[in-house]
């Protein structure tokens, strides 16, 4: 299709008191020919839609170049739908954060028309990827109050749901208890558990299929088409689903370790045990079967403490004021001691705590339990230190309970780690000490439940400092994980209280109906919801050096017996590292390319004095950054000029042997921070980034260029504050260097 | 560690605290705003904070020979600004009631004054008593006071019945005192010195000057306080001309006597306008500090009636209303009875236990100079 760009500049929002329009204008007409070019007072208007939708019908202009604001504005207004449409922010890069008419500021806008003319000749519309076979259902895995949460959530909504659940009965934890904390308005008193009614509505519920006793042996495939084994009592069973919600719940910390605290006493149990006791009715202790009426609960027994669980759980405080409930309502003398590091009861579970607060019979201290031995008749010694009492107190107790807190089932079970540090030491021994390289024998870090047939690993990656929950980008979307199509939820995500359990499970349903619907139309799901395009591969040009299968954060890339790669498409999140790291440059989008972004700089103009940068910005944190500062009105040096990237780990090492050897003199790399508290949305792209910048020293040398002229800042979107003093810090670096050599030709 | 301290919390003083007023008791979640902003507590050790939670636990002990709780002016600050509704201010003046039945002897009786159910009778026995020595028989003649009831039996009555009330609050007192002494671990100190700088304050009303919420009751206190010490002063001058002088009663503002209805009239306007005050301030700060307990209400509605009924009777007798004059004066014979005999166990009961708690505060060197 022959393009027809149509340039359309706007004078609003201070544009024409800054900069002269004309001259923009100039700059398409006579250095690109653009054949329909015009200004509008405010672009955005009706009137001004309305004149590029006239351009687009009379004229046959088929991509629309915007020169207005941030591309993260008007959006709506700006979507012409079979067009192609970019972007020239010379709103917020010029305008807000520029001197007004000065010859710089000029200069800056028209390489900003330059580039966007250049990149709309190079932008094509996308042809959505679909896929040939598609499966909507949902697999949910775990039947405890998240999973059958999201199963319901699912299945109300129309899906066809398959819910798998390990023990011969759904309901989970929430299902074993005597009676549950309140779920509405006032949060005042007990109410009998819910969870049993859930599971009834879950057993009938037609979209459901409920497979116990069961679980998954095998996942393959992709969003859309997972192939699913399901290991039942009675044989194998093959079902295919869309997306998948992990909801594999918790288990109470091991109280066995607990001995400092009293446990192995026969007077001392958990907060499960509990459970069970009143389920059966008084509360009756284990040793003698007396009724216990003075009870102490041990608040964060192995939580918040670095030897057992570093983390609070965030329900023990609830469930022992709970549990004070049930000794209180047994017997009107008895007593409940609430000994705690400090009450935390998240939501609206304050309203509970202020009501069993106001007990008679319920005793609340901070304080530090530092022993618990044996009193006379079989009763126990509490001895807690530094208490709002005022002084260390010893109280007398018939039953102590530990408030034990939450291991989610993504992390190995410490008996299993150890059976396989036994094995893998057994070995090592066995060969002499040395290690057999071959041999996979470092111990798992993490149990098997999903499965997965995927390059990566069978299971979700758990972060070293997660103490085994699993990896979510929580700050955005907490039921991501770096597995496309898999969602977690509940306590394996963080620790929650039923509520939090409850709402999550739901949440993760939403977005796994969510990745169904968006890979049935061919768009990426999150962050880049809207997107249509994907990678496209020129595999007769592919030298089949797997660098691409290797970084691909999500696994969407395989290789075949070859070696050749070849797409999942629907796993794949449209991030582009795969372009970044494709050494013969064969990766491409319809929208975003090696060639556009080369282009682009190509068409800077370099000026023979006087600095020119280049500053490549990633469009999830460091670009909103950059528009938030302009939005203040920060001024930065006109000298940079920024190219927006899908993310860091785009960056494509011709780009920056291109602008090199056209003269620019630096160029910069605004990306997301590093690490494990990593928050990219496609993990690790700027660090990807970093390491590839490491290969460049010695091109950068051979060119005879200093290698400062490159380099990396690691941004978060809330660091806007800082990015006027980053710039000219980078500006006045450049300052010290020699002019780029390579300007004179 | 040292072994701790085996405590022993008892859920029946905790429900006897929340029946005595402090109902908030079990709000209170030891941020201790209360003890920041109370202006009378010591630096050291402050109140009312760590009382709460002794309180909330049932730590009665722990409220033996404590002289915190009194040095509590009930001014209210805490309650007012208390950001979990717990009152700490009611919430003491609870405790105190509690406390009154440790020394108050004997203790059943604090129970039995402030209890609503024994209203009743709080006032039939008292009314029975000088029911029995009043001559019902609407005495002819001349409408004088002494022909109802003849002044000897009123000393008959009244003397034992003030004396009851005042040995038994010394005795408590004193056995608060050394409780305190014990508590502590005080031995020694200056005993004189203390009680004259406690006669100092409160002549000043020092302590009820920094109160914020409710510095109104200044006022009002030191009304009610100096107008009961010019009755005081009226009834010894009675005596004088009774006893002594041998002048009979009815005395006159104009004539005989005079001096005695003199100090008897300001005194009865005094604390007539004090109580009124007291009364309109608690409504006032309702929102603020709540409008108090039963145990506050009593001795209000006591004092409140003693004068009302005595200035009343006058008139009435002034007016020649026979039969209203000593139906009324009846009334205030029965009130002034209850307010002596009840002194050790109603709220009145701080005459002696908070003088005892400042003046010990005092002799044990923890109260910092003055002008806190």
């Amino acid at each position: 299709m022959e393009k027809k760009i149509g340039l359309y500049i706007c004078k609003g929002c201070e544009i024409a008191d800054t900069v002269d329009v004309e001259k923009l204008v100039k700059v398409g007409d006579k250095e690109y020919k653009v054949p329909v070019i015009k200004t509008h007072e405010i672009l955005c208007s009706p009137a001004g839609v309305e004149m590029i939708k006239n351009d687009i019908s009379a004229e046959g202009v088929n991509t629309v170049l915007i020169a207005a604001c941030s591309p993260r504005s008007k959006h709506r207004e700006f979507t012409f739908p079979g067009s192609v449409v970019e972007r020239a922010n010379i709103r917020e890069f010029v305008s807000w954060s520029q001197e007004p008419k000065n010859e710089d500021t000029q200069a800056l806008a028209e390489d900003y028309i330059r580039m966007g003319v250049s990149r709309a000749k190079d932008s094509e519309l996308p042809e959505p990827f679909m896929l040939e076979e598609l499966n909507k259902n949902i697999l949910v895995i775990g039947g405890g109050i998240t999973g059958m949460s999201s199963a319901l959530g699912a299945a109300d909504a129309g899906y066809k749901v398959i819910l798998v659940e390990k023990a011969p009965e759904i309901g989970g934890w929430a299902a074993k208890m005597y009676k549950q904390l309140p779920q509405s308005s006032p949060f005042e008193g007990l109410e009998e558990p819910s969870a049993k009614v859930t599971a009834e509505r879950v057993t009938s519920h037609a979209n459901i299929e409920l497979f116990t006793s069961s679980e998954i042996e095998k996942i393959s495939g992709f969003p859309g088409l997972y192939d699913i084994s399901i290991k039942t009592s009675g044989g194998t069973q093959q079902r295919k689903a869309g997306s998948v919600v992990m909801a594999a719940g918790w288990r109470p910390y091991d109280a066995k370790n607990l001995s400092h605290l009293g446990y192995g006493m026969p007077n001392v149990i958990t907060n499960v045990e509990m459970e069970e006791i009143a389920s059966k009715g008084k509360i009756l202790r284990p040793s003698d079967g007396k009724e216990a009426k003075r009870v102490a609960f041990i608040q964060c027994a192995g939580s918040r403490d670095s030897n057992h669980l570093p983390y609070c759980s965030a329900y023990c405080c609830q469930t022992s004021l709970k549990q004070a409930a049930y000794v209180r309502e047994k017997s009107d003398n008895s007593i409940a001691y609430i000994l705690y590091k400090d009450i935390r009861t998240p939501g609206q579970y304050e309203l509970f705590y202020k009501k069993m607060q106001e007990d008679p019979g319920v005793m609340l201290t901070k304080g530090e339990v530092t022993g618990v031995s044996e009193a006379p008749g079989g009763n126990l010694y509490v001895d807690v230190k530094d208490t709002l009492l005022g002084s260390d107190i010893r109280l007398e107790a018939d039953l102590v309970v530990l408030a034990t807190g939450m291991v989610p089932n993504t992390r190995i079970d410490a008996d299993k780690l150890a059976e396989w540090k036994g094995i893998f030491d057994e070995k090592l021994k066995a060969s002499g000490g040395k290690p057999d390289p071959n041999a996979k024998l470092e111990p798992h870090k993490v149990p098997n439940i999903l499965n997965l047939e995927y390059k990566q690993g069978p299971e979700l990656p758990i972060l070293e400092e997660a103490y085994g929950f699993t990896d979510s980008n929580y700050i955005c979307f907490q039921y991501e994980t770096r597995r496309t199509g898999i969602f977690t939820a509940g306590s394996i995500r963080q620790p929650m209280n039923m509520l939090g359990c409850i709402d999550d499970g739901l949440g993760a349903a939403m977005k796994a109906i969510q990745c169904v619907e968006a890979t049935a139309t061919g768009h990426s799901i999150h962050p880049r919801a809207w997107d249509q395009t994907y990678p496209e591969v020129n595999l007769q040009k592919c030298t089949s050096c797997k660098r691409c299968t290797e970084e691909c954060p999500f696994g969407a890339i395989e290789e075949d017996a070859k070696g050749t790669p070849f797409h999942k498409m629907s796993r794949c999140r449209r991030c582009g590292t795969c372009l970044g790291s494709c050494p013969e440059r064969v990766i491409n989008f319809k929208d975003f390319s090696i060639k556009m972004v080369s282009n682009m700089m190509k068409n800077v103009d370099v000026p023979e004095e006087g600095l020119r940068l280049l500053a490549l910005v990633c469009e999830n944190d460091a670009y909103p950054a950059l528009d938030a500062m302009a939005k203040k009105r920060e001024k930065i040096p006109s000298a940079i000029r920024f190219i927006p990237v899908r993310c860091l780990g785009n960056l494509n090492l011709a780009w920056i042997a291109d602008a090199l050897s056209r003269g620019i003199d630096g160029m910069m790399l605004l990306g997301c921070k590093f690490g494990e508290n990593y928050q990219c949305h496609f993990i690790r792209g700027s660090e990807l980034a970093k390491e590839r910048l490491g290969k460049l020293q010695e091109t950068l040398g051979r060119l005879q260029l200093e290698p400062d002229r490159v380099e990396l800042v690691q941004l978060s979107i809330s660091d806007y504050d800082k990015l006027p003093q980053i710039l000219n810090d980078f500006v006045e670096k450049l300052g010290e260097f020699d002019p780029n050599p390579f300007k004179e030709f | 560690m040292s072994e701790a301290t085996l405590i022993k919390p008892d859920i029946d003083f905790v429900k006897g605290v929340i029946a005595a007023g402090g109902e908030s008791l079990k709000k209170c979640y030891q941020c201790a705003t209360c003890s920041v902003v109370c202006n009378v507590t010591p630096d050291k050790n402050p109140f009312p904070r760590k009382e709460m939670i002794w309180a909330q636990w049932g730590l009665k002990e722990k409220f033996i020979g404590n002289p915190d709780v009194w040095l509590c002016h009930q001014c209210n600050d805490c309650t007012a600004y208390c950001p979990r509704g717990a009152k700490p201010g009611e919430v003491l003046g609870a405790i105190r009631k509690q406390t009154i039945s440790q020394y108050s002897k004997p203790g059943f009786m604090v129970n039995l004054v402030n209890s609503k159910l024994m209203m009743p009778l709080l006032f039939l026995i008292p009314a029975i008593i000088i029911g029995i020595f009043a001559n019902f028989t609407a005495p002819e003649g001349e409408l004088v006071f002494s022909n109802f009831m003849p002044v000897h039996y009123i000393q008959l009555i009244f003397v034992p019945a003030f004396m009851f009330g005042a040995i038994v609050g010394l005795m408590g007192m004193m056995s608060f005192f050394s409780d305190m002494k014990k508590a502590q671990g005080i031995s020694s100190g200056n005993l004189v010195g203390s009680i004259k700088a406690l006669i100092g304050d409160i002549l000043s009303h020092s302590k009820f000057k920094s109160c914020d919420v409710s510095k109104d009751r200044y006022l009002s206190h030191l009304l009610v306080f100096f107008s009961f010490v010019t009755l005081g002063i009226a009834t010894s001058f009675g005596v004088l001309y009774i006893d002594i002088l041998h002048v009979d009663s009815p005395f006159s503002l104009f004539g005989k006597g005079a001096i005695v209805k003199v100090f008897g009239l300001i005194g009865a306007i005094g604390l007539l306008s004090g109580v009124f005050l007291m009364i309109s301030n608690r409504y006032k700060n309702a929102g603020k500090v709540g409008l108090g307990s039963y145990f506050d209400w009593l001795l209000i509605t006591i004092i409140g009636v003693i004068m009302a009924s005595g200035i009343l009777s006058w008139v009435t007798r002034s007016a020649g209303l026979a039969e209203a004059a000593y139906l009324i004066y009846f009334i205030h014979l029965v009130f002034v009875f209850s307010l002596f005999v009840y002194l050790p166990y109603s709220k009145l009961a701080h005459i002696f236990y908070r003088s005892a708690a400042i003046c010990f505060n005092k002799y044990s060197g923890r109260e910092a100079a003055p002008g806190r």
